[in-house]
């Protein structure tokens, strides 16, 4: 007998679940990174009262495992923001829907952001909609330029400069240093717009060969070094994988480090009592570049609640949702409300938005991970070896080598 | 053999049988064999379904080009072609053999002497034989976080407190250098698992029938004689057991160096594991993956086999 009521009850278990089904709040993933940002934005969004998002934060670095994991298991979200660097080996492995049919209903649509759009195209169609930009700067602490006697108001325009501001933070002595890079992680955001700013290349257009070796690259290496030498880094950055990226400029110890808007939204809501500027990265002579990043609202396959994530996609590019993200800690995507949208912000996002937009670039590979983000990858090896190993030429060999043996594995 | 069944004046319940064998009366023989088949048969379920069918699994996933998303395609054995070229691989291989020597002679230096000290009763023995243990209980990656922050070289404990003992004029960062970095986690795994070991070791010491070694005392066996000729043979399986789990641990190694240094310094600790994980989920290699965890599968049986054949009681003895 009770055998056949639990039975019963199981059998009629279903049939309930699909009655509630409408009512279930959206899955959404979305990773640590921007977890600052994407937390109080589906906050806002569930506020309003209609449908509801259930957010989960996924660990960046785990993101696509989790979902092949999902996905294979018939559970991936409904939809979640990738970082867009992913976007085209989603798309390829045929995970997720075409957007495309919405885009014609957004007559804004031209002014979203080229490089989320460029990553988002496969084969003619769309698979992913930009939802926030992010991108890569220098940032500088005025407190601590100000007891080096160094203007405040004008942050260094190229690597003497650079050299020179760091040399004498570091001679106000103690634990205060002139600059931190993560010396073992976290290298393509922060060390790429480095060599791209000093007119190198590291692939060529096509992504199917590299070009490590040039004089560029050597250069801004060169300069690297030359910092490490003169001791304006802190000794922990050459283990650090990128945990404590922010962490000695957040206690106002270190002068100068590359990051992104993220950090502006760290710094101004936990950190109030650092002074900052923020510029963009320069190269060995003026100009400058930026890692352009940022993240594309994806929709997995199997989901059947396209009207209830338009309504989030709606939200995100309305004038609100776009503000949003400044006041958090990232960037508008709809160039045409950019600037409205971030009036009532920070004005130093706006240096990183004209940063992105002016030297803004994305390396686009099938093999991102293997080549720029594995903490074991040629990438990151050849910026810990180069820059504080005695072997240069031999760490640059050894990438050049290692990256095209990679491209072509893949091909 | 089949020995003479009782003549059964009627037939048992199972119940009355399942007491008997438990009551260790009559062999499980003949048919009654059932009964510890029934017994077994839980663990059976759970070694199928979390051993067995996951084996065969990874095994066809060895014979495809199995990407983390999309499509998987049949290639029959070139995975495991692949695998030979693979230097990458074949580093990692080396790195886990280094890692396990070392690891385990360090292990066993520190467990048999601790083993000994906590074998017979005296004064607070209840306090160390807890404190030796303690550190297994934690798990392996919460133990790893707390070296990197103790190792920290700004504001960890180690580099501060030895500063302050004035055993170094200024902060050493041991997780920067390879050599240092690698002995730094050999400190942490052996303070982290000896204490399994020596579990084990004072289990077979307090087998030992202490009339034996009195009567090898009255003999005049020394102390290293007694160890050699009585001590040792006598907890021969013992240790056997605990060698044989520190060995599998350690050629399975992979928290620590994920979790301390990320593989680092300049890759110089990607254990084999390590290398299969990025080759399945940073590359998306899958299919290889699978065929990287067989051969490792493959390679650690024979090693238990080696270790067994070496340290086999001989018949008789």
């Amino acid at each position: 007998m009770k055998r056949r009521t639990f039975l019963g009850a199981a059998m009629s278990a279903p049939m309930l679940s699909t009655a509630a089904w409408s009512q279930e709040p959206l899955s959404m993933w979305a990773r640590s990174d921007v977890a600052n940002v994407i937390r109080p934005f589906v906050d806002t969004f569930n506020a309003k009262g209609k449908t509801q998002i259930k957010l989960d934060i996924v660990v960046a670095r785990e993101m696509v495992q989790k979902y092949a994991a999902a996905a294979a298991a018939r559970s991936a979200p409904d939809f979640l923001l990738l970082d867009l660097i992913y976007t085209p080996a989603f798309a390829s492995a045929d995970q997720l829907q075409d957007l495309s049919p919405w885009t014609k209903e957004m007559p804004y649509f031209e002014s979203l952001s080229p490089a989320h759009r460029k990553l988002g195209e496969l084969d003619g169609k769309l698979y992913g909609l930009p939802f926030s930009a992010e991108g890569s700067v220098l940032v500088y602490n005025k407190k601590l330029f100000r007891e080096a006697g160094l203007d405040p108001e004008k942050p260094p325009k190229n690597w003497g400069e650079i050299t020179d501001a760091a040399v004498k933070i570091r001679a106000l002595g103690g634990d205060r240093y002139g600059y931190y890079v993560p010396g073992a992680g976290a290298a393509a955001f922060r060390f790429l717009p480095v060599v791209w700013a000093n007119g190198g290349e590291v692939l060529s257009a096509d992504g199917k060969k590299a070009t490590i070796d040039s004089p560029q690259l050597r250069e801004a290496i060169g300069f690297y070094r030359d910092l490490w030498a003169k001791k304006v880094m802190p000794e922990s950055v050459v283990a650090d994988t990128g945990p404590d990226a922010l962490t000695g400029f957040a206690a106002g110890r270190v002068g100068m480090t590359i990051t992104g808007a993220f950090a502006i939204g760290v710094l101004t809501t936990r950190y109030p009592d650092v002074e900052f500027g923020v510029t963009p990265i320069p190269g060995k002579n003026g100009g400058f570049a930026s890692f352009a990043g940022g993240d594309n609202i994806v929709v997995s396959r199997g989901t059947r609640r396209l009207p209830a994530i338009r309504e989030f996609v709606d939200f995100a590019y309305s004038l609100e949702g776009q503000s949003l993200l400044g006041k958090y800690g990232s960037l508008p995507v709809r160039g045409d409300i950019a600037a409205a949208a971030l009036k009532e912000n920070d004005p130093r996002y706006l240096t990183v938005a004209e940063a992105v937009n002016k030297g803004g670039r994305t390396p686009r590979s099938s093999v991102y991970n293997d080549l720029f983000n594995s903490l074991n990858g040629p990438w990151v090896t050849l910026h810990q070896r180069a820059i504080f190993g005695n072997d240069v030429d031999g760490a640059i060999a050894q990438a050049q080598a290692t990256f095209q043996r990679i491209i072509n594995e893949a091909n | 053999m089949a020995s003479p069944a009782a003549p059964a004046t009627r037939k048992e319940t199972w119940k009355e049988k399942l007491r008997r064998s438990l009551r260790g009366e009559g062999g499980v023989v003949g048919q009654e064999r059932w009964l510890g088949v029934l017994l077994i048969l839980p663990a059976l379920v759970l070694l199928t379904a979390f051993f067995l069918v996951p084996l065969v699994m990874v095994g066809w996933m060895s014979l495809h080009n199995w990407p983390l998303l999309g499509r998987p395609r049949f290639i029959g054995l070139r995975n495991y072609a692949t695998m030979l070229t693979d230097t990458g691989f074949w580093h990692a291989l080396w790195f886990s053999a280094k890692y396990t020597i070392v690891v385990t002679i360090a292990i066993f230096a520190v467990a048999f002497p601790l083993a000994f000290f906590v074998e017979r009763p005296r004064p607070f023995v209840g306090f160390f034989r807890t404190a030796f243990f303690l550190p297994v209980v934690l798990g392996l990656g919460s133990a790893s976080l707390l070296w990197v922050w103790l190792s920290n070289v700004d504001f960890g404990l180690f580099s501060p407190a030895l500063m302050k003992l004035g055993l170094i004029d200024r902060p050493v960062s041991w997780l920067m250098q390879p050599t240092s970095a690698f002995i730094s986690i050999i400190v942490m795994v052996v303070w982290k698992a000896s204490g399994t070991s020596i579990v084990l070791l004072l289990t077979g010491l307090q087998a030992i029938p202490p009339e034996l070694k009195e009567a090898a005392s009255i003999d005049g066996a020394r102390g290293w004689q007694r160890f050699r000729y009585i001590t040792f043979p006598l907890i021969r399986r013992t240790f056997a057991l605990a060698l044989i789990l520190s060995v599998t641990h350690s050629v399975l190694a992979f928290d620590q160096f994920y979790i301390i240094t990320a593989g680092g310094p300049d890759n110089s600790m990607l254990s084999a594991v390590y290398w299969i994980m990025n080759t399945s989920f940073v590359s998306f290699k899958l299919g290889y993956g699978a065929a990287l965890s067989i051969a490792l599968l493959a390679l650690l049986v024979l090693l238990s086999i080696v270790q067994l054949y070496l340290l086999r009681t001989k018949e008789g003895q």
